[in-house]
């Protein structure tokens, strides 16, 4: 269902696409394909992208969450914001070409959102929400990163086994360089994960939002899977002080459990905070059942 | 105005011959002094490497020889001059340009596409022109052969790949290890590879090592050299676990590094990563270790097809490098031609210039009441017109020389005007 307000995210989407192309044809081929390409088509997307957030917000009067659909895009441009800083701060070599690819087809899944009718049911302007999805939001982005990292962690690690020296082999970092980048990313995500489910706790507690049963909701179980499974991550580096494939390999868990605690608990049926609109919405029932 | 090149090299002559006419820093300088005394209007710059001992000359009214420098040569190292000339080449003119080149570019080096002797022309040019050995032609012709050869190693890829054993153990050791500060190097055998592994590592910034050795006093001998540790052959198994990069090169007829050695090891470590390299032939560390995660195991083939893949791929980029080369000589040769025309360009505006401070001489006491304004207006007019007079020609005359034509347009330009200037500037202004 084509609507006309798509038009900036499909420009971003094709932007995105193009800086995918570029970045990995600059290692493929690095004759023809300039990596500045990559880098300014990215950026190019995202200022799209972010005017696109801006729009949408203005004509809604809230910050762009109000549905699955923006949601979404709304994660996707925190992960690029959290890597531009990144890149900015820490030059994070050839992650772009692991990252940009990850943007675009998770953007494009995006699109398949909008028009669902699963609509946001709280007031936007409750400081909790806003305290609850912000950490969160972040605290996403910089996991998803680090899930890139682990991707080109393991990538690295297969061609020194394996003795594959080839383009991508000279283009990326050491082993040890991208374990600390991992290391950092997490301890960016994991605070933040924890107050922004902190918030959400105290909000659930005190405007009981997802009724009586709120800890039987599907995202509160997963995100709650989700803390835990990022606890024990940090627990290995930190107390067990672990390095190496398996940090990488459960990085990625970690990142597919954030993307099922996104996106997934939707196809189960959870109502965390979104409704259907043909429903009667939880405030409407609340109100109901009021006196 | 001409350029030659003198020169030998390890194609070329034997190490006996190219020692005894290498120069050293102390004595360059001497050399350059004595040879400029006898040939005042010329310009010189001796490059002395361990592989080629080169002189490049330019001399101003192109009457300097291939024998004159030859003479010199041999009357500063004493050798006799037909037995070194035996060993020697020579080039002159566009093709002592290319030569330079090719050597800037490290297309004639032992080692195809090393760094090394870009920094000793580099050199080279610096203490002869600290002498004012040089002037304008090999300024000129130095400057554009760090050009060429920059141009070189950024549109080809003939200095990227490690092309020697131990650069390229290193560059695999990078992509494990950020960098090497903190990293304990434990080395098994004391041999002349080793060692040569431990200063490229040490350069990179490593600073624990740990050497053992079945004779105690030679794995002492190679730890001080490094300010490392030297061990017990016997304790070797013990200090697995700290070793981050373990190099082995013992002369054993069996394996010294066991799978079970290093399972342990790994599982002290805590994932962190193990890089062991295999020099010795036969090997001797249990190929079984490279199966172990975490643990990353090249032997001397690993290296060596690594290696010789990249001196391939230096071999091919040849072509591209010579045609690149070609340009830029041919580039610089039209900026010689025109440097040729630029004194005849020079006396002709002068002349000029003259006839009209002559006229205007001439003019001045007969313009009683011109005040000082309205003088200097006349004086700029008069500048304005020879400049723009001058302008075209000037312009034609350098684009022509470009093609090679200098020296005629010189001689049309003297004769055409009627300037008789002997036209020899002394070479360092």
């Amino acid at each position: 269902m084509f609507k006309l307000s798509h038009i900036p995210f499909i420009i971003t989407i094709v932007l995105y696409f193009t800086s995918t192309v570029w970045s990995i044809g600059s290692i493929v081929c690095p004759h023809f394909f300039n990596k500045k390409v990559a880098k300014w088509t990215m950026m190019m997307g995202f200022f799209v992208h972010s005017g696109f957030l801006v729009f949408l917000g203005l004509e809604s009067g809230n910050i762009p969450i109000t549905n699955v659909y923006e949601s979404f895009i709304s994660l996707l441009w925190c992960v690029l914001f959290v890597y531009i800083n990144l890149d900015y701060l820490y030059k994070l070599p050839s992650l772009d070409t692991f990252l940009v690819p990850l943007v675009t087809a998770l953007s494009i899944w995006a699109m398949t959102f909008d028009g669902g009718n699963l609509i946001i049911t709280v007031s936007l302007q409750n400081f909790w929400l806003v305290a609850h999805i912000i950490p969160i939001f972040v605290g996403y982005a910089a996991f998803t990163i680090s899930f890139s990292l682990s991707i080109m962690y393991l990538t690295q690690q297969r061609q020194l086994k394996l003795k594959l020296f080839g383009a991508l082999f000279n283009k990326l970092p050491s082993l040890e360089g991208i374990d600390k980048l991992m290391w950092k990313t997490l301890s960016l995500g994991f605070p933040l994960l924890t107050l922004g489910l902190v918030f959400g706790a105290f909000w659930v507690r005190t405007q009981n939002i997802l009724g009586d049963m709120w800890y039987l909701d599907y995202k509160v179980i997963l995100g709650l899977a989700t803390w835990l499974t990022y606890a024990a991550l940090l627990h290995m580096r930190l107390v067990a002080s672990f390095h190496g494939t398996k940090v990488a390999c459960m990085t990625i868990a970690g990142f597919c459990l954030v993307l099922f605690t996104f996106i997934g608990t939707f196809f189960m049926g959870s109502k965390h905070a979104f409704q259907k609109t043909n429903e009667p919405t939880h405030i409407e029932v609340l109100k109901e059942r009021m006196p | 105005m001409s350029i030659i090149v003198v020169g030998l090299n390890h194609k070329s002559a034997p190490v006996e011959i190219r020692e005894k006419l290498a120069f050293n820093a102390n004595n360059i300088p001497a050399a350059l002094s004595q040879f400029l005394q006898k040939y005042p209007s010329s310009e010189a710059v001796i490059l002395s490497t361990c592989n080629r001992v080169e002189m490049y000359v330019s001399s101003l009214e192109g009457t300097l020889k291939f024998e004159d420098i030859l003479a010199f040569l041999s009357e500063f190292h004493k050798i006799e001059m037909n037995y070194l000339s035996t060993y020697l080449y020579h080039y002159i003119d566009d093709r002592a340009v290319n030569h330079l080149f090719f050597v800037a570019a490290s297309l004639d080096s032992m080692v195809l596409g090393e760094s090394q002797i870009l920094s000793q022309v580099k050199e080279a040019y610096t203490i002869a022109s600290v002498e004012e050995a040089t002037g304008k032609v090999l300024n000129q012709l130095f400057q554009q052969s760090l050009n060429a050869a920059k141009l070189v190693h950024t549109k080809t890829s003939l200095g990227k790949g490690k092309v020697s054993i131990s650069s390229v153990a290193v560059e695999f050791a990078e992509k494990i290890f950020q960098d090497f500060t903190g990293k304990t190097v434990l080395v098994v055998g004391a041999g002349e590879m080793c060692e040569l592994l431990i200063k490229h590592l040490y350069e990179e910034g490593a600073r624990t090592f740990v050497v053992a050795n079945r004779t105690f006093e030679r794995a002492q001998e190679l730890a001080n050299a490094y300010q490392g540790q030297a061990i017990k052959y016997e304790l070797l198994g013990e200090y697995l676990a700290k070793a981050d990069i373990i190099i082995s090169s013992t002369s054993a007829p069996h394996y010294v590094i066991h799978v079970d050695q290093v399972k342990e090891a790994i599982k002290h470590r805590r994932g962190n990563p193990m890089f062991l390299i295999d020099i010795a032939v036969p090997r001797d560390i249990e190929p079984g270790i490279a199966n172990i995660d975490n643990v990353y195991l090249y032997n001397i083939d690993d290296l060596q097809s690594v290696v010789a893949q990249n001196i391939d791929e230096r071999t091919r980029e040849i072509e591209k490098c010579r045609s690149l080369i070609e340009e830029e000589v041919e580039h610089f040769m039209a900026r010689l031609e025109e440097m040729k025309i630029e004194p005849a360009i020079t006396h002709l505006r002068n002349h000029f210039h003259n006839i009209g401070k002559e006229e205007l001489n001439r003019l001045k006491p007969k313009l009683k009441e011109v005040g000082n304004e309205d003088w200097e207006q006349v004086v700029y007019t008069m500048e304005r017109t020879i400049n723009k007079l001058l302008h075209h020609p000037a312009k034609v005359a350098k684009q022509e020389a470009k093609n090679g034509g200098g020296y005629r347009y010189v001689e049309t330009i003297k004769k055409l005007f009627g300037i008789f200037h002997h036209h020899s500037n002394p070479p360092h202004q």
